[in-house]
């Protein structure tokens, strides 16, 4: 046994501490990281509800949101066509603030299945406001008339107009003999042949609706076996010929 | 300073050193060495183990005392510093489970004064005799309320969750111990 080993707890410590190899940390330490917790749980709580209203414009705007309105033949292109990265970030987010939450004792004094609501309530809260202030439309205007900052800008405009191989989104350009003419939000132009079983949705259909398209496609053919008119909430195509009206 | 700390309580000499008294926080060793130490042996086996989490313990609480609010026991937020350490230490040799659904729903309170008819020296053989077969979960709980005679509130304190859920954790490994104790052929009543 060393002389080290021989001596006292109590004397190893107060060795450590009168020596000054462990020192008393401030009261503003605390201080700043309580103020850092804050602004971390203000700015995740931000972050994750900005992410969420991104998603609800991203099915929107991809026509995406419509698609569960067809029924079990094409859940399959709908649960592959969901954005997964930003969903399993908004998890991860969502874990990120119930760890931070619970450094307050008013948060873990209670059940984690309180403040998972709370944060999820919040949440909403803060989606609502997002879309009531149409914060997306004004970005995807921004990052389409290239005023975003290029790191934004290409992340922006690759969510804000989708592509996706079996599920298109547009609008109806001409009325064709055995369909019609569908120009995509990418500016690309397919012809929509309608599947007998369909052929009755095609003739409500006219010139200049917004429409989601199923079907597979073949060179600039899309042979549709659902089509679904949608009201174009958004009014994409208007904006990208006339610019978002109130954005300066 | 020993005469003039004698009356003192813990709160009171935690709140001297905060003010650069820092020679009072002896005493604070003196009250709370055994305690820590004890506590610690009901999770590790090991001699050196056992010494270096002590130290560990008094060193963070020395660090860390600014943030100790005077107005609430200091013997719960140093046995909170002792449960981080000891959760660090059997986290790294993977005796710790992460996952509690304990604490994600909630309980009915479990009555504490219940558990005062029960002769809490007769209790305290019994699970001294099955303690190492409970999990760490299951085990701090019941270690705080009969051997260091902490009250549920303290125990949640110091772990940090909500009271019915101390409750509902005593109330578990009393069940888990008692069939341990009928296996093993030990009197459990």
């Amino acid at each position: 046994m060393n002389e080290e080993e021989k001596k006292s707890i109590k004397e190893r410590i107060l060795e450590k501490i009168k020596s000054n190899q462990v020192k008393m940390r401030p009261k503003i330490y605390f201080l700043l990281k309580t103020v850092f917790i804050i602004a971390g749980v203000i700015f995740f709580l931000f972050l994750t509800a900005f992410l969420v209203s991104f998603i609800h414009f991203h099915l929107r705007v991809s026509g995406l949101w419509y698609l569960p309105s067809f029924g079990l033949k094409v859940f399959g292109i709908y649960l592959r066509s969901l954005p997964w990265l930003l969903i399993l970030s908004i998890l991860f987010l969502i874990l990120i603030l119930e760890i931070l939450s619970k450094k307050f004792s008013f948060v873990w004094k209670r059940p984690l299945i309180y403040s998972l609501l709370a944060i999820v309530f919040i949440i909403i809260l803060g989606t609502f406001i997002f879309e009531k202030i149409s914060i997306h439309q004004r970005l995807l205007l921004e990052a389409q008339t290239g005023k975003m900052p290029p790191p934004f800008s290409p992340i922006y405009q690759r969510f804000g107009m989708p592509k996706f191989k079996d599920f298109h989104r547009g609008m109806v350009e001409k009325i064709t003999e055995d369909g019609f003419l569908l120009r995509e939000l990418s500016g690309e132009q397919f012809n929509v042949i309608p599947s007998k079983e369909i052929k009755f949705l095609f003739e409500k259909i006219k010139e200049g609706d917004s429409v989601v398209v199923v079907g597979k496609r073949e060179d600039s053919k899309i042979l549709a076996i659902a089509i679904r008119k949608i009201d174009d909430r958004f009014r994409i195509f208007e904006r990208r010929i006339h610019g978002f009206p109130g954005l300066k | 300073m020993r005469e003039e700390s004698i009356q003192k309580t813990d709160e009171e000499i935690a709140k001297l050193v905060q003010s650069g008294k820092v020679d009072f926080f002896e005493i604070l060793i003196e009250r709370y060495e055994e305690k820590i130490k004890r506590y610690s042996r009901k999770f590790l086996s090991n001699h050196r183990d056992i010494e270096d989490v002590v130290q560990e313990v008094f060193l963070k609480a020395y660090k860390n005392i600014q943030s100790f609010d005077p107005k609430k026991k200091f013997s719960s937020w140093l046995y909170r510093i002792a449960h981080n350490e000891l959760v660090n230490l059997l986290k790294k040799k993977s005796h710790f489970s992460f996952i509690d659904l304990d604490v994600f729903l909630p309980y009915l309170s479990h009555d504490e004064h219940l558990e005062e008819k029960i002769d809490r020296q007769k209790m305290q053989k019994i699970i001294d005799q099955c303690l190492d077969k409970l999990e760490p979960k299951y085990r701090e709980p019941i270690i705080l309320y009969f051997f260091e005679n902490l009250s549920y509130q303290e125990i949640s304190d110091i772990l940090e969750i909500p009271v019915s859920t101390v409750g509902v954790r005593i109330k578990r490994a009393k069940e888990k111990i008692k069939n341990f104790c009928q296996k093993l052929g030990y009197k459990y009543e």
